[in-house]
């Protein structure tokens, strides 16, 4: 499952993010799984562009959570804000960057809006 | 802050609520206690002297953050003569810390035992009223002199840490001080009742707190020196009128108390709805407040404008009802949002906030001339403008409506008037399903109106604006002729599901006037609406008209009168050129916010002013409300005529003659401070005075 968290950051590597085109800064994400084997995502932001490696270098703002919910978040099944407020996300440094940098997770599966869509339209 | 006998004391988001003894006994009727972040820390805390609770002889909250309890032992008789005497000083910051004196008046020593019981439930502001059963485990510590009571339901840990100044023997259920007095002498200890937000068990020390865990611990600033300093800020009010002055001051002392600083915004704060229920991040609230206090302060519009940028919709969510470019609706940061058992992280369910960003940033901008905000928030501005096409327009017609995808937990009504039973047919039937209401179109035209005056001056975007302005223009044509129930000769509250018209007489009518949707030539028939038996009463203009189906004169949203509803309607009578009439609806709330010592009520009764002489308080949990308390300075904006263009503030007085002389000094604005000056010249009575 390693393998999804590459591949979100991969992907966002790839295209310009226009909902972080006013964020400049660093964001670790530090990952940890059952195990207790900790994973670093250094995630740099600049105004939209995103370059990430994987080390535990400085960030201006650092957030930390179990893998199993961070899997939840790049699949739009949890929600990062909730997650903080529950102890789930603990975030360190500057909180806006989690603000901003939340906004890149998907909405819920599309199973979920489909149910909305037959509501909206019934 | 008193309602009752009930004293309210707050800092923020965190505010003790007890009765007039200091004691907190929480039920489900009785909500009292010590909140923060939407949480109950503290649902216990009463104090015994020698087993018997204490008689309160005076409660002093002359600050909305400090209270002074004057007791003595015992209850329950007519005549007391005690010997001792008990104050309680409380002041609240992070948690709180009160003071507790006992001084013996007698000829004689005494002993006494002193107890506080404490004892937390942790409920969600959610769960106060409904008594619903915690998933979590509570447990109790005595160690090292304090008593910790804490709450954990998974990674989720609350915890209220007590501790005092004096010895005493703590046990699970509270302190005991065994206190010898001296003839004439007396005793004092220091109680602090701190919240705590604990990280996760294994957090290592050497670490920095996390964010909430430090939020929580944040230290207050002098809240005495920082009330005068914003007093000192605000324009100075001269008038002949001392009721006038009286509101004034009220209201900027209630703006005070309701200021509210998110984590995010670097100690800046952005005005909450209403104290203490709703003392969190609303757009429509926070967004009509701001409107509200423009020419008296920008901090609050600034700081709005960019807290709700930062949690501006992304994504389409049904069980938030949120959406790309959406305007949050309420924030909350309780158990039951943590764990998504209520949606408010945040909550988008609001038919108006979103083109009523636009609007706010777009007037942030007539008063301060900050292009760098204006360009800063270029992005959700239009992604804001974009929602009102992409995704309210739920029925294709063209007009924003709503319903909520949140089937169980969502709102039902999202526009102000929230109430069940508020969008109503003339013959009391209820539409279907979306709904659209009349005054989000009015917002609509006005957020694409002034969204394209922002693309020409910040954006460089004429095409844009071109484009904003050309469909602002459609929109109007179609609405002067969709909403227009010509018979009647004003705007229906509704198109219903099929497109009939909801053809029910609402105040909304004068908020069409404000955003400018309403052609010039049917301007006239409105406004002899607004100021008409059916609508005004006096006091001011109701919610619905007499003579509907479902008016009520105390129905919530069905024939109240609502200060706020009211001073847009004046700054909408003055954007048609209708300056009396303005001054009519400004004279009749002022005159009623003299029958509650200048502070406005939510609403009150729309009684015709010559039955009940006086204006009846509609019952409400939340005192000071936001929008009321901005109110009197909407009002005085719209009496003095105050308009800014460019870099000069407009001055058209066009006061009540009650009124006389009014001066308003040190305005501010991309201008400096000007001042404004006005004679009351509008005879009013012939409206105001119920005959």
């Amino acid at each position: 499952m390693a393998d999804a968290i590459r591949d979100f950051f991969r992907e966002l590597e790839k295209n310009h993010q226009p909902l972080l085109g006013k964020v400049l800064g660093t964001v670790r994400f530090d990952l940890t799984d059952a195990g207790g084997t900790t994973d670093h995502w250094l995630v740099s932001v600049s105004r939209g562009d995103i370059t990430t490696t994987q080390e535990k270098g400085k960030a201006d703002c650092t957030i930390r959570s179990d893998r199993k919910l961070f899997e939840q978040l790049i699949k739009g099944e949890a929600n990062a804000i909730a997650a903080t407020l529950r102890g789930a996300i603990i975030c360190m440094g500057n909180v806006e960057l989690l603000f901003a940098i939340q906004r890149i997770f998907p909405g819920p599966p599309k199973k979920r809006q489909q149910q909305g869509e037959a509501m909206a339209s019934s | 802050m008193t309602t009752s006998d009930q004293v309210r004391i707050l800092n923020g988001n965190t505010f003790v609520v007890s009765d007039d003894r200091g004691d907190i006994e929480a039920s489900s009727t009785d909500p009292t206690g010590l909140f923060s972040f939407d949480t109950r820390f503290l649902s216990r805390w009463i104090l015994t002297i020698n087993g018997q609770r204490l008689t309160a002889l005076s409660t002093d909250d002359l600050q909305y953050f400090d209270a002074r309890f004057f007791l003595v032992p015992g209850t329950g008789t007519v005549y007391i003569d005690s010997k001792q005497s008990v104050i309680r000083r409380r002041s609240v910051g992070t948690g709180f810390s009160e003071e507790l004196s006992i001084l013996n008046h007698a000829e004689e020593p005494t002993d006494l035992t002193v107890r506080i019981e404490a004892a937390s439930d942790f409920a969600d502001l959610f769960e106060v009223k409904d008594a619903l059963k915690k998933k979590g485990a509570y447990s109790t510590q005595t160690e090292h002199g304090k008593l910790v009571l804490t709450y954990q339901r998974e990674t989720f840990a609350r915890a209220t840490v007590i501790s005092t100044s004096e010895a005493c023997e703590i046990d699970q259920d509270g302190l005991t001080f065994q206190v010898h007095l001296e003839p004439h002498s007396s005793w004092k200890t220091d109680l602090n009742v701190a919240i705590s937000v604990p990280d996760v068990p294994d957090a290592r020390q050497d670490e920095a707190p996390s964010v909430l865990a430090w939020e929580a611990l944040r230290a207050p600033s002098d809240m005495a020196v920082d009330l005068q300093h914003w007093l000192e800020a605000a324009p100075r009010l001269e008038c002949d009128w001392d009721s006038l002055r009286t509101s004034y001051r009220r209201s900027l002392i209630d703006l005070a108390a309701l200021r509210f600083s998110p984590v995010t915004a670097g100690g800046h704060s952005l005005p909450a709805a209403g104290l203490p229920w709703f003392m969190t991040m609303f757009g429509r609230d926070s967004i009509f407040t701001s409107l509200q206090v423009l020419p008296f302060t920008h901090e609050l519009a600034a700081t709005t404008l960019r807290e709700l940028a930062l949690r501006q919709g992304t994504r389409v969510d049904d069980f938030r009802d949120e959406d790309p470019g959406r305007i949050l609706h309420e924030m909350r940061y309780g158990e039951m949002t943590a764990f998504e058992e209520r949606p408010h992280s945040p909550y988008y369910g609001s038919a108006d906030a979103t083109p009523l960003y636009v609007v706010l940033l777009d007037e942030y901008e007539r008063w301060t001339g900050d292009l760098a905000l204006v360009r800063e928030l270029e992005f959700e501005a239009r992604a804001a403008l974009n929602w009102i096409d992409e995704y309210a327009d739920l029925q294709g017609n063209g007009y924003i409506s709503y319903r909520r995808r949140n089937e169980q937990t969502g709102l039902e009504n999202q526009c102000w008037k929230d109430s069940w039973d508020s969008i109503a047919y003339h013959d009391g039937r209820l539409p279907g399903f979306p709904r659209a209401t009349c005054e989000l179109q009015g917002y609509a035209y006005d957020a694409k109106m002034r969204g394209a005056r922002l693309a020409r001056l910040a954006w460089d975007d004429p095409d844009y604006a071109d484009r904003l302005e050309r469909e602002a223009a459609d929109l109007k044509r179609r609405f002067n002729e969709d909403f227009w129930v010509a018979d009647g000769e004003f705007f229906a509250l509704a198109l219903d599901v099929d497109g009939s018209q909801v053809d029910s007489l609402t105040s909304n009518n004068g908020h069409l006037l404000w955003s400018g949707i309403v052609d010039d030539d049917k301007a006239e028939a409105v406004v002899g609406h607004l100021l008409g038996e059916r609508l005004f009463s006096g006091w001011g203009v109701r919610t619905m008209a007499a003579g509907e189906g479902r008016y009520n004169p105390i129905g919530y949203h069905v024939g109240t009168v609502w200060p706020f509803d009211n001073s847009f309607i004046a700054w909408g009578l003055r954007r048609y050129g209708f300056k009396d009439e303005a001054a009519i609806v400004a004279a009749g709330i002022l005159e009623a916010a003299e029958f509650f010592d200048g502070r406005l009520p939510e609403a009150f009764g729309g009684y015709p002013r010559a039955m009940t002489k006086y204006p009846v308080q509609y019952p409400t949990a939340c005192s000071p409300q936001a929008w009321s308390t901005g109110t009197p300075l909407l009002l005085l904006r719209t009496m003095l005529g105050l308009h800014p263009v460019d870099d000069n503030l407009v001055v058209d007085a066009a006061l009540p003659s009650s009124i006389g002389r009014l001066e308003l000094l040190d305005i501010p604005g991309r201008w400096g401070q000007v001042d404004a000056f006005g004679r009351g010249r509008v005879d009013t009575r012939w409206r105001t005075d119920g005959s």
